[in-house]
């Protein structure tokens, strides 16, 4: 057999295109798998599919009315994109709303929180293979889904707080509803746990699958549960605390070894932690006003200055007003997050004095979090691309803006 | 060898499962939707309609604007002329693009004559585009249809009445929460 030399093939790499309709990558997310057998080599996602141009957009409507626009960014849980943009625009205006205000929001913030790690789980849990999950988690959602109706009137276009407070205040008994829900909502995150946890289907999947370990977690600006299971603290609701946040007793569930595992912990963890906040908002629940004093009008310019043009607000005057040049609003710009569901949720906005925000930029953790798949999924398994795109929780109404 | 006397007994997996046979004895949550329906929270923002005034029976709408001004989407589009003798507004155009609505609910807030109302009312999915283009004549049909299907005596919208807001704060009309009764027939 001499003589003859054996050529070396190259492993034939073959590419995958995923998506943007496949079910598995939450909305409509492209991902070029380059694959080498059943693994990974490279993973190139492309984002861009659901752009509506929002940061534009909020550009040419007044202040109060950016906010049904941030409904539209991260849709699972609308309400926390609502506060962080109200909160964003208080510092900017050196608006301070009323404690009866701040606790409300801080509730429905962490309902919100609740049930978007509810949807989290039950869709993770179907990715990869458990259906029982998907529904029990669906039941709860529905019925925090019901309390934010009844505060709110939508289900999921939530609009509740106003620059300044919240719009419409809560009445009693949706409260005692809603502390009565959250008593036995521990049991039913048992009732997840029992099935998931130590379940050996749910361990092959998940642990060791997706590791990031916390230098790069950092590097690549993950925030929220998927930075928090890397063992790496830092919530904004700890350590830059707004609204009532200061006030309610909570910890911060951190992970070790920043596997898929160990995110399902700290987010189911992150539920419990959630509840215990909102049950200590209805305690505390205080007495009194729910919109600040100074708090801007719904329909700019504010009511103090409509004074100056006798004949009211048509479309002319607005224009006439505009071009006397005297600033309606404080001038200046700010940078303000909150802890979202998925993540660090930062507004940056650009006040001329207008009005009208001259800038507004939005940070928001799924588009970042996208930048970390290729990371992630790096030599590991087809299938677990899945597990990787799930436990990241990615929202793509929020990441193409 | 606990961990591995577990493995062998397949302990993980029972429990999982005598949670899911224990929900067999529950009832279950879900509901059979065309034939049943669920029970709308007061105040959800649903299909416009403009208010039928019960005792002029027309609109209330004094076309001061603030609607318009304020809506997110820009979708009511509004016309009026000036009565010659008493200088007040009468509205000649009152028009809803629903396909454009956000459903934020800012155009009741602000109305200071609780003439428009986003209704409880749901279900106005249609084949047609133009029926859920909304003109003036359609919007208090809606209203209409909205309060035959309404079962209680009275109705008031959270939106109108704002509660917690200090009442110095509100238009005058949205200061005392007058209630609309609704006289049914037969």
């Amino acid at each position: 057999m001499k003589g003859y030399v054996l050529e070396q093939i190259e492993p034939s790499k073959f590419v995958l295109q995923m998506g943007p309709h496949h079910p598995a990558t939450h909305g409509v997310l492209k991902l070029f798998l380059e694959l080498e057998g059943e693994r990974v080599a490279r993973c190139r996602p492309e984002v861009g599919y659901l752009h509506r141009g929002i940061e534009k957009l909020a550009e040419t409507k007044t202040y109060p009315q950016v906010v049904p626009l941030t409904d539209r960014l991260d849709y699972i849980a609308s309400m926390i994109n609502n506060v962080g943009y109200c909160v964003a625009v208080e510092r900017l205006l050196g608006i301070e709303p009323p404690p009866r205000a701040k606790f409300l929001r801080t509730m429905v913030c962490e309902l919100s929180r609740i049930s978007n790690h509810l949807l989290w789980l039950a869709t993770h849990a179907l990715d990869i293979g458990a259906m029982t999950v998907f529904l029990y988690c669906f039941r709860e959602r529905e019925q925090i889904l019901w309390f934010l109706e009844e505060i709110c009137g939508a289900r999921l276009t939530f609009s509740y707080p106003r620059i300044g407070g919240v719009r419409i205040d809560v009445e009693e008994k949706t409260l005692e509803k809603i502390d009565r829900f959250i008593d036995g909502f521990f049991q039913k995150i048992d009732e997840y746990e029992g099935l998931l946890t130590e379940n050996r289907i749910w361990i092959a999947r998940t642990r060791g699958v997706g590791v990031i370990n916390p230098e790069d977690a950092i590097a690549y600006g993950l925030t929220g549960p998927s930075l928090r299971g890397s063992g790496i603290n830092y919530d904004v609701r700890k350590h830059f605390p707004y609204d009532a946040y200061s006030e309610v007793d909570f910890e911060v569930p951190v992970g070790k070894h920043g596997d898929t595992y160990d995110r399902y912990l700290c987010r189911v963890q992150e539920m419990r932690q959630s509840a215990k906040i909102v049950k200590q908002c209805i305690q505390k629940m205080p007495e009194g006003s729910i919109l600040a004093e100074n708090a801007i009008e719904l329909d700019l310019p504010p009511s103090g200055k409509k004074k100056l043009h006798p004949e009211g607000w048509s479309t002319g005057a607005f224009i006439s007003f505009l071009k006397e040049k005297e600033p309606l609003l404080p001038e200046g710009e700010i940078y303000s997050a909150v802890e979202g569901a998925k993540g660090e949720l930062g507004f940056f906005i650009i006040s001329d004095g207008s009005g009208r925000p001259y800038r507004v930029r939005i940070r928001v953790p799924s588009f970042i979090h996208i930048s970390a798949i290729p990371k992630l999924a790096e030599g590991q398994f087809l299938a677990d691309v899945v597990a990787i795109i799930g436990t990241l929780d990615i929202v793509m109404g929020e990441a193409d803006k | 060898m606990k961990q591995l006397l577990k493995k062998i007994l397949l302990i993980d997996l029972i429990k999982g499962l005598l949670i899911t046979l224990r929900t067999i004895f529950t009832q279950p949550v879900t509901i059979r939707y065309p034939k049943q329906k669920r029970e709308i929270a007061p105040g959800f923002r649903g299909r416009h309609a403009l208010v039928r005034d019960p005792e002029t029976g027309k609109e209330r709408c004094v076309a001061c604007l603030r609607c318009a001004r304020v809506c997110p989407s820009q979708c009511i589009y509004i016309g009026y002329k000036e009565d010659e003798t008493s200088g007040r507004r009468v509205l000649t155009k009152y028009e809803i693009e629903a396909f454009r609505c956000v459903y934020c609910g800012y155009c009741v807030e602000v109305c200071p004559v609780n003439a428009i109302v986003l209704t409880e009312f749901y279900e106005y999915a249609a084949y047609d585009k133009e029926e859920n283009y909304f003109t003036k004549e359609k919007l208090l049909q809606n209203w209409d249809e909205f309060l035959s299907l309404y079962k209680h005596q009275e109705y008031i919208n959270k939106f109108w009445y704002l509660r917690g807001i200090e009442r110095i704060r509100l238009p005058y009309e949205k200061r005392f929460p007058t209630p609309i009764r609704i006289k049914k027939e037969g």
